[in-house]
């Protein structure tokens, strides 16, 4: 599936973003940006995906006007509201996953579902020995294998995301927004990795309890990002829960073996 | 006529969980489970010294309200403890099951028991068939392949490959063989029309829970003419009913207590989201199903399936003409009890099985 490079002015910032496919909205963030994940491919088949680059992060310029990860939500609605009319889904990877937490709170009329993939405001906790850049590219993976196949990204991208998320405090505990949970009223999906070391095993429940309509998907060998350690698993987790929403746990595979 | 206990074994501060399913485990005291296994397993022995008969297992799943996932687990222990009362297995959800698993665990289970056995298969209610994520339309097909393969395992002799629609095994040899040949009684759990007939023509028990006397007769009256047509009349402990009880001294005692459970909390449900219990129900019956068309439940879920209420309540004496109704109305022989109500504590419920074993099987025993 090609994905289109294109922008869009939002909050003061040019945010780029890549379109394909068709059907209903898709808005996803993460930081890859414009790198294309099976995950991203896959959603392409079915929806129309918007995947944002949110502004400090990937190839964007430093960004030192967002205060707040919910200055960040701001933009990331106004850039989606000038994307598509109707409501979408809301996918966010990550640090992405925490701005998509924000907007589905401060912007639930637009927000249809939300799918977080190993979001960090509740409960995060130390990467051991992530100081470096290749520290912290191999502390997201559960099989140092699987980051040799994922691409890092650059020194000078590390240090610029790095001053941002240390300002916007990713990584630390967000009491405000685990509070506000409740207001969350959309079907969501919270998918951690089982061997995530930058999360609590004690977050994915917060979820759960908090959120009213809250299912949560804990991917077996995989780390903190999943889609490098096991991305198939990711995937049928997060398409199954695109399309069927909280019932997804349903069972709609046949079994049937000989008919 | 017989009488049968379901031990429910339920958690003890049952009356305290949220009205939804699953429950979470975060409302399960270990200490108390314990305790609550304990009291349950007491009931047993005790039923079985005022004179029950059967005492049934069941499995269902995600809730302390019935906490026995693996029922044969449940039965094996009180096996132990209880020597004469027949041990009945009402019993495994077969579409979710390997039926060969199943069937390993029945002839333990008459081993153990020393042929005190008797099997139940059925197919489960609707938030019972994601329990292991099973697709909903094929319960039926599984549930009718399981029993056919269970029933083949527990009696062929020699090794046998399985070439199913749902089911593949290579081999299939299950130990130990049956103390109870060539079967024990197998009651088969249902309201459709094509299990009661699968049960009539394989000359099987039937099992019905919780409807009114005139739907039960609905479909019982279907079995006796299947069977009939099948060549055979279902004796007196091939047609089981289960239903839900309180018994008191006298029928104003058991009033009082009703109207006072009316006022305080609603009966149990199986509470799901709208939008989950459309979607297997869509599943199950083979209709479209548009998400996007059905209106989200509320936070704590839309409470869907039936308030059960009570079967029978009043004194023995109401009791027992009660149950009366649906012996001579429906052939039932085996009256299979839920004492343990939720908010019935276990003082409460070991005299109700105290008062039943005195007062009420005496009466039943004449029909």
């Amino acid at each position: 599936m090609e994905f289109q490079e294109k922008q869009v002015e939002a909050g003061g910032f040019s945010v780029r973003y890549w379109e394909a496919g068709q059907g209903r909205p898709v808005m996803m963030l993460d930081r890859t940006g414009g790198r294309e994940t099976a995950l991203h491919d896959a959603l392409a088949e079915k929806y129309q995906v918007f995947s944002l680059e949110l502004p400090g992060t990937g190839d964007s310029p430093a960004n030192t006007a967002s205060e707040s990860i919910s200055d960040l939500a701001v933009v990331a609605a106004t850039a989606a509201a000038a994307l598509t009319s109707e409501r979408y889904t809301l996918i966010g990877s990550s640090f992405g996953a925490n701005v998509a937490l924000q907007q589905a709170i401060q912007s639930p009329e637009q927000v249809e579902a939300l799918i977080l993939i190993s979001p960090t405001s509740i409960h995060p906790q130390d990467s051991p020995a992530a100081d470096t850049l290749s520290d912290a590219h191999l502390a997201m993976f559960a099989h140092a294998e699987n980051a040799g196949k994922y691409p890092i990204i650059s020194a000078e991208t590390f240090a610029k995301e790095s001053e941002l998320m240390r300002r916007l405090n990713f990584g630390v505990h967000d009491s405000e927004t685990e509070a506000r949970l409740g207001d969350i009223h959309c079907p969501t999906l919270a998918v951690f990795g089982q061997e995530d070391r930058l999360v609590s095993s004690q977050a994915p429940r917060v979820y759960r309890e908090k959120i009213p309509n809250c299912n949560i998907a804990l991917v077996y060998d995989a780390g903190h990002c999943i889609i490098g350690d096991r991305p198939e698993a990711l995937l049928n987790t997060v398409l199954d829960y695109a399309e069927h929403w909280e019932t997804f746990i349903v069972g709609h595979q046949s079994g049937l073996i000989n008919p | 006529m017989k009488a049968s206990l379901f031990a429910a074994m339920g958690y003890s501060k049952r009356a305290t969980f949220p009205s939804t399913w699953p429950v979470s485990p975060v409302h399960a005291d270990p200490k108390t489970s314990v305790q609550s296994y304990r009291e349950g397993m007491d009931e047993c022995e005790l039923a079985e010294e005022v004179g029950f008969d059967w005492v049934s297992f069941s499995e269902h799943h995600y809730s302390g309200r019935i906490p026995t996932g693996t029922p044969a687990v449940m039965a094996s222990a009180v096996a132990e403890r209880c020597k004469r009362i027949k041990i009945a297995l009402l019993g495994h959800l077969l579409p979710l099951n390997n039926p060969v698993r199943v069937a390993e665990e029945l002839a333990l289970l008459d081993n153990l028991t020393d042929g005190r056995l008797v099997a139940g298969f059925l197919r489960g209610t609707p938030n019972e068939d994601q329990v292991y994520t099973m697709n909903p339309a094929e319960g039926r097909g599984r549930l009718h392949e399981g029993m056919d393969l269970i029933l083949k395992a527990l009696t062929e002799p020699e090794p046998f490959s399985w070439e199913g629609r749902y089911y593949q095994f290579r081999t299939v040899a299950v130990w130990p063989r049956l103390v109870q040949q060539p079967l024990p009684q197998v009651i088969v759990g249902t309201r459709s029309d094509d299990t009661i007939r699968y049960a009539a023509d394989h000359r099987l028990g039937l099992g019905v829970s919780f409807l009114p006397v005139e739907q039960t007769a609905a479909i019982t009256d279907k079995y006796h003419a299947w069977c009939e047509e099948a060549g055979w009349s279902p004796g007196p402990d091939d047609i089981v009913y289960r239903a839900s009880i309180y018994v008191a001294e006298t029928d104003e005692l058991a009033h009082k207590w009703f109207e006072g459970l009316m006022k305080s909390r609603p009966g149990p449900n199986i509470p799901l989201r709208r939008t989950v219990s459309e979607a297997i129900e869509s599943a199950r019956t083979g209709n479209a199903f548009d998400l996007r068309g059905v209106v989200a439940g509320s936070p704590e879920g839309d409470v869907v399936g039936n308030s059960l209420g009570i079967n029978f309540i009043g004194g023995p004496d109401t009791v027992a003409s009660q149950i009366k109704e649906f012996h001579d109305r429906c052939g039932v022989g085996v009256m299979d009890l839920l004492i343990q109500q939720n908010q019935v504590d276990h003082k409460a419920v070991m005299k109700e099985i105290e008062l039943f074993g005195k007062e009420v099987i005496p009466q039943i025993r004449e029909f």
